[in-house]
């Protein structure tokens, strides 16, 4: 009934597809996120600290996933898993200002995604995090392994609480630029806010303004993102240094 | 037989080598305890690996390291708990730097020893009055003049209660006018009876404390002996010229250390 309309304002009658096409941006997003931080500082450590064996693994597979366009990895995760995935569905139904609004939370193609996103992220920290861990001197952890700690407990309690200090300003751009890449789902249909945005144009033809919007959304949504891990930054700063 | 003066610190002819690199070709001394030994010698002689590899950060492919008896190149030994009974002061201070001085200090005997906090505290606090920076216990290392970061690097070594605590040219990486408060703090803890060894080239605390100087050049001891046989007549040339070169090398710093005249 909207098809055709000149009214870009009217891209907001579909305000209920923009907000479920956000939280599973930002739910894809914060898996992604986290996923990728768990496996990046294990991969960052095994690089570092791995020697002959386990450092090479660890080299090749972020030399592997940075050097890959995401498109190849996500298809390539999409048909190993989608099949053994099956077909299901968790989410969740309720009301909103008189609109029916579904969240979905997990379906394989959402778990395919999440995986992706999260495994290509991971590659891109673990380089973050190894320049971090590179950067507290070597002699430190000489120092606690002479007071009697072993290695692994120098890490943890010299190297990392350092370097996850000292990560901040450089991960902060994978944290605000892994966002805009999160629209790369919208390839294997799941329903993110860049997917959303397509439909609403495909309906009204307010394809101009409904992007634009969305574009607005991110930049917000990257500043804010910005400018926490900065105040993040600046409350964990050693005092001195 | 039962032995009562067992050292404390046995090297048996240790060899350690990087790929074709020989560094240390055969060293040995020992320590009883309270002695206190000068190593010195020319930059790359083997002094720093020399004491990584007593401690087994860097473990010789050659040897024997005796820790009062205890052979730390036996493969059965626990490094990590044995390392606890070595201290180690280093060139650059290598202090934890997202901590205060106090929990620098504390840190080993928390995590090594097992100590409650406030207990560790108290311990750390000890030792850091016997280095004279009780009011800085609360400073960050950046916050902290390099001598006063190097007096931290002692109290963490000394709060372990070490059986004996080897220093790294403990002052060659300060400037001149810091070097005196970190010499007098190693007297000081040198004669209330720690043991050490001490490559450094201050020839002021050799003077004072060495029970005996060891000579290094190329990975082996070249001369030793107490301190006035080599401030009197040292036997060979090239302990002679390196002695006459220490004070342009390395500075001379004689009278940054008040000696009290013994009782
Ligand atoms: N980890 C290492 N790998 C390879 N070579 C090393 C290593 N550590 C030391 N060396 C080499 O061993 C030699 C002795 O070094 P070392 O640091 O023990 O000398 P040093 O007597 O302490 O010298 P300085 O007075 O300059 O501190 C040097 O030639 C050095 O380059
Ligand atoms: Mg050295």
């Amino acid at each position: 009934m909207f098809q055709g309309s000149s009214n870009p304002f009217e891209i907001f009658f579909y305000w209920d597809e923009i907000l479920t096409g956000f939280i599973m941006t930002m739910w894809l997003y914060g898996w992604a996120l986290v996923i990728g931080f768990m496996v990046g500082l294990s991969l960052a450590i095994l690089r570092q600290y791995g020697g002959r064996f386990l450092s090479p693994i660890a080299t090749t597979y972020i030399e592997v996933v940075r050097g890959t366009p995401m498109l190849v990895q996500l298809w390539l995760i999409y048909s190993i898993l989608l099949i053994p995935l099956g077909r299901w569905t968790i989410y969740s139904n309720f009301t909103l200002f008189g609109r029916d609004i579904t969240v979905v939370f997990f379906n394989a193609r959402i778990i395919v995604c999440i995986v992706t996103l999260g495994l290509n992220s991971s590659a891109y920290q673990a380089e973050y995090l190894r320049g971090a861990i590179l950067s507290v001197s070597a002699g430190q952890l000489i120092a606690a392994q002479s007071l009697g700690m072993s290695k692994v407990a120098g890490i943890r309690h010299i190297v990392l609480p350092q370097a996850l200090r000292r990560v901040i300003p450089s991960w902060s751009n994978e944290a605000s630029y892994l966002p805009k890449y999160t629209v790369i789902v919208s390839i294997i249909g799941v329903a993110d806010i860049f997917n959303q945005a397509k439909n609403i144009g495909f309906d009204t033809l307010l394809y101009f303004p409904v992007y634009i919007f969305v574009a607005i959304i991110f930049v917000i949504l990257i500043s804010l993102i910005s400018k926490l891990l900065n105040t993040i930054h600046k409350r964990t700063r050693i005092p001195g240094l | 037989m039962v032995n009562l003066e067992e050292p404390v610190l046995k090297v048996v002819d240790l060899w350690k080598s990087y790929g074709k690199l020989e560094v240390l070709k055969g060293i040995s001394f020992e320590l009883k305890k309270q002695e206190v030994k000068v190593i010195f010698g020319p930059s790359g002689s083997g002094k720093s690996t020399l004491l990584r590899c007593i401690n087994m950060l860097d473990p010789p492919q050659k040897g024997e390291v005796y820790l009062s008896g205890i052979n730390l190149m036996d493969k059965n030994v626990n490094l990590n708990k044995l390392r606890s009974k070595i201290g180690m002061v280093f060139q650059h201070f290598n202090l934890f730097s997202h901590l205060k001085a106090i929990d620098n200090v504390s840190l080993g005997l928390r995590r090594v020893k097992g100590m409650s906090k406030d207990l560790a505290k108290q311990k750390a606090l000890e030792a850091l009055k016997r280095v004279k920076l009780a009011d800085r216990a609360n400073h960050y290392p950046a916050e902290l003049s390099g001598g006063q970061q190097q007096r931290v690097g002692i109290a963490r070594a000394l709060a372990m209660d070490p059986e004996i605590i080897l220093f790294d040219e403990p002052t060659s990486a300060l400037d001149p006018e810091l070097i005196g408060e970190v010499l007098q703090v190693m007297l000081d803890i040198a004669k209330t009876g720690t043991t050490m060894v001490v490559v450094t080239h201050e020839m002021g605390f050799a003077r004072a404390v060495a029970s005996e100087m060891i000579y290094i050049e190329n990975g082996l001891i070249v001369e030793r002996g107490i301190p006035n046989h080599f401030f009197e007549s040292p036997k060979s040339e090239r302990v002679k010229h390196f002695l006459r070169q220490i004070d342009v090398l390395y500075g001379k710093h004689e009278d940054l250390i008040k000696i009290e005249k013994e009782k």
